[in-house]
């Protein structure tokens, strides 16, 4: 019994890491030996001057959109999270309605608009996209906070209560890590659109992987533009599916103890 | 469970008072808004940056107390709140908003050198988180009152109105209205292109999406094709997809005479159409599937021994059971479609994003404004629309 148990968990435990894998070694690839491709992009752009993008190194322009999306990430999940929790506490209730309704409210501005609103009080540069982006990707990490906290079942928690717990232990014994499957959809929900919406930053001079784009449609250079769209939809790809992984974790963990 | 019910629930309580503490620190955060930040600033021409005002210095000291005065009262109303301090909460919230432009007349009166004819005022920070503040006022106290969206609908547009009279008539000297007069025609041009491109490709969207999750309920293998291109699809930045669709359709143009001449062009309508509906089929494609499924076999069985056909339970059962959520997609794709509508400038498709991006370019800031906030106000205006339709069309209606 628990033999092949082991051995189903060790087949499930294999075959997840197989796609994050792809597509970070596609990623690394591209990134690595875009020069390479060059006969390739050529025969796109036959008449252009040059086929490769050449002003920055795409490693860099990688690692500076990684950048981005990693610190608007990672306010946007502290804010979110931490929020979601006080609403759901006794104290914050009266809040509750409102941050719900605000949520909401975050991803009806359009990301073009906030990012233009922000550069008069920011300036130009890698500040405003970085508040765009917070605000658009709140939504979901606030909604699903809201969600799976709500979710735990009340008997659940006088049970943790009955059993002397504090509320803070019960939270972070008993609520959260009951909610995370649910949190960590949120927060895979909006790091992968905030990796796809970051290139906008591109038009008010950050400097990321939407640089090539912008600079191919300014241009009319396609060979720019595919090198800068496939880096983006792969480095999704590659986050996308590390969620993946870590989801899957995270529901066999739950599920074992 | 008796137990612990029996025991003393900590609440904020002070003596008899059961404050709205929502309210009571929403009008806290506006009095400090008000008192330290900027409220106006002046600049005086276009491209250099204008100096901060203070309220006093903006309103003098009548307009700054009767202002301090009204946010005040919001946050004494609160504190002993009933059905009927909300509804003064109400009057005095839409007052404290029609008021806003007021102030802004005054403050041009009291700030702009009649001999600068260039000289503009710009809206300080002061004003836009006192504005954002008012309209989270208003969505709390929709809720306390269970208003529907209609109503808050009803009386932003009696606002916006007053403060469209009073920008066209009384503040020549805002920076905003003056970008908007020397560009008035271009920009109801940009205005009408943004919501025709919006409207087409919506409306595309929708048709494609009804038939494509209708051919998935049928055909159980296409469902997991389609939705994993969709999904990929979304994958790709919008500024990207744009960009790759003008060199297939600059050639196809060039190639194909007919397409050239129905308008088919690398540049402009056509890429950003198509990108448009892509976009849009995956938010469409997924609320109709659930929609449909989501309706209560009881109900299709009950319709069936009515002796209903399957078109009969198609449309009169299923379709209209499904409508709020499916209107719940058109609501999502369309404050999606405005936005992307905006990107949609760089590829020369026209619309208020062509603002953005040469206001951006000029560092016209202003001019960025005149782009951004009516898309702003446009997305707002359909989710607040679209979304006071749902609530309607749901089973019981206006409640």
């Amino acid at each position: 019994m628990s033999n092949s148990l082991g051995a189903a968990r060790q087949r499930q435990q294999s075959s997840p890491w197989l796609w994050p894998l792809i597509w970070g070694a596609l990623l690394l690839i591209s990134v690595v030996a875009m020069a390479s491709a060059e006969p390739l992009f050529r025969w796109i752009e036959p008449d252009a001057r040059q086929v490769i993008y050449g002003r920055a190194d795409f490693y860099v322009l990688l690692g500076r959109h990684l950048l981005v999306v990693g610190i608007a990430a990672l306010v946007t999940i502290i804010i979110g999270v931490l929020a979601g929790i006080a609403v759901t506490r006794e104290r914050g209730g009266d809040f509750l309605p409102l941050v719900g309704q605000l949520a909401s409210l975050g991803q009806t501005f359009p990301p073009v608009a906030v990012l233009a609103l922000a550069v008069p009080v920011l300036g130009f540069g890698t500040l405003p996209i970085i508040v765009a982006l917070m605000l658009y990707g709140l939504l979901p990490i606030v909604r699903n906070t809201l969600t799976g906290l709500q979710e735990v079942d009340p008997d659940i928690k006088t049970a943790a209560h009955a059993m002397g717990m504090t509320a803070v232990q019960t939270l972070r014994q008993v609520e959260l890590p009951l909610a995370a499957p649910i949190i960590l959809a949120g927060i895979r929900t909006s790091v992968t659109i905030n990796i796809a919406t970051a290139a906008l930053g591109a038009t008010v001079g950050a400097s990321n992987l939407g640089d090539p784009i912008i600079s191919g449609i300014v241009n009319g250079n396609m060979a720019y533009v595919i090198q800068g769209a496939l880096t983006i939809a792969l480095l999704a790809l590659t986050v996308d599916s590390l969620f993946e992984v870590l989801q899957r974790q995270l529901r066999s963990r739950l599920s074992t103890s | 469970m008796s137990l612990l019910d029996a025991l003393p629930t900590p609440r904020l309580r002070w003596g008899r008072l059961h404050p709205n503490i929502v309210l009571v620190s929403l009008s806290l955060i506006m009095l400090a808004a008000f008192w330290l930040l900027d409220v106006v600033s002046m600049a005086p021409n276009r491209i250099v940056l204008g100096t901060g005002h203070s309220a006093l210095e903006a309103f003098g000291w009548p307009g700054a107390l009767l202002a301090t005065l009204l946010i005040a009262t919001v946050g004494i109303f609160a504190c002993q709140p009933s059905q009927r301090h909300y509804r003064a909460l109400l009057a005095t919230i839409v007052l404290l908003m029609a008021l806003m432009p007021v102030g802004l007349i005054a403050s041009s009166y009291l700030l702009i050198d009649p001999e600068l004819p260039q000289a503009r005022l710009g809206l300080g920070a002061a004003y836009w988180v006192v504005l954002f503040v008012l309209l989270l006022c208003l969505i709390e106290i929709r809720l306390r009152l269970n208003l529907t969206r209609l109503w808050p609908t009803l009386l932003l547009s009696g606002v916006a109105l007053l403060w469209w009279l009073c920008a066209t008539f009384w503040l020549d000297s805002l920076a905003l209205v003056q970008e908007f007069k020397a560009r008035d025609q271009q920009f109801v041009r940009a205005i009408g292109q943004h919501i025709r491109l919006v409207g087409i490709a919506v409306s595309i969207s929708v048709v494609m999406g009804l038939s494509l999750a209708m051919l998935m309920r049928r055909y159980e293998r296409l469902q997991k094709g389609a939705f994993a291109v969709l999904n990929f699809l979304q994958t790709i930045p919008s500024l990207a997809l744009f960009g790759l669709l003008l060199a297939p359709l600059a050639w196809l143009a060039a190639n194909v005479p007919f397409l050239d001449r129905i308008g088919v062009s690398g540049i402009g309508t056509t890429p950003a159409l198509i990108a448009l509906v892509a976009y849009s089929l995956l938010p469409m494609v997924r609320n109709t599937y659930t929609a449909l499924e989501e309706v209560s076999p009881d109900t299709l069985e009950a319709a069936k021994g009515m002796g209903m056909r399957a078109g009969q339970r198609f449309w009169q059962v299923r379709l209209p059971l499904a409508l709020p959520v499916l209107l719940e997609g058109v609501r999502i794709t369309t404050v999606q479609a405005i936005g992307l509508t905006a990107v949609a400038a760089l590829i020369g498709a026209g619309g208020l994003g062509t603002f953005i991006f040469q206001g951006l370019g000029q560092a016209a800031m202003d001019m960025v404004l005149l782009g951004a906030l009516p898309i702003l106000m446009l997305a707002l205006m359909v989710d607040a629309g679209l979304g006071a339709l749902a609530e309607a069309l749901r089973p019981g209606g206006i409640r």
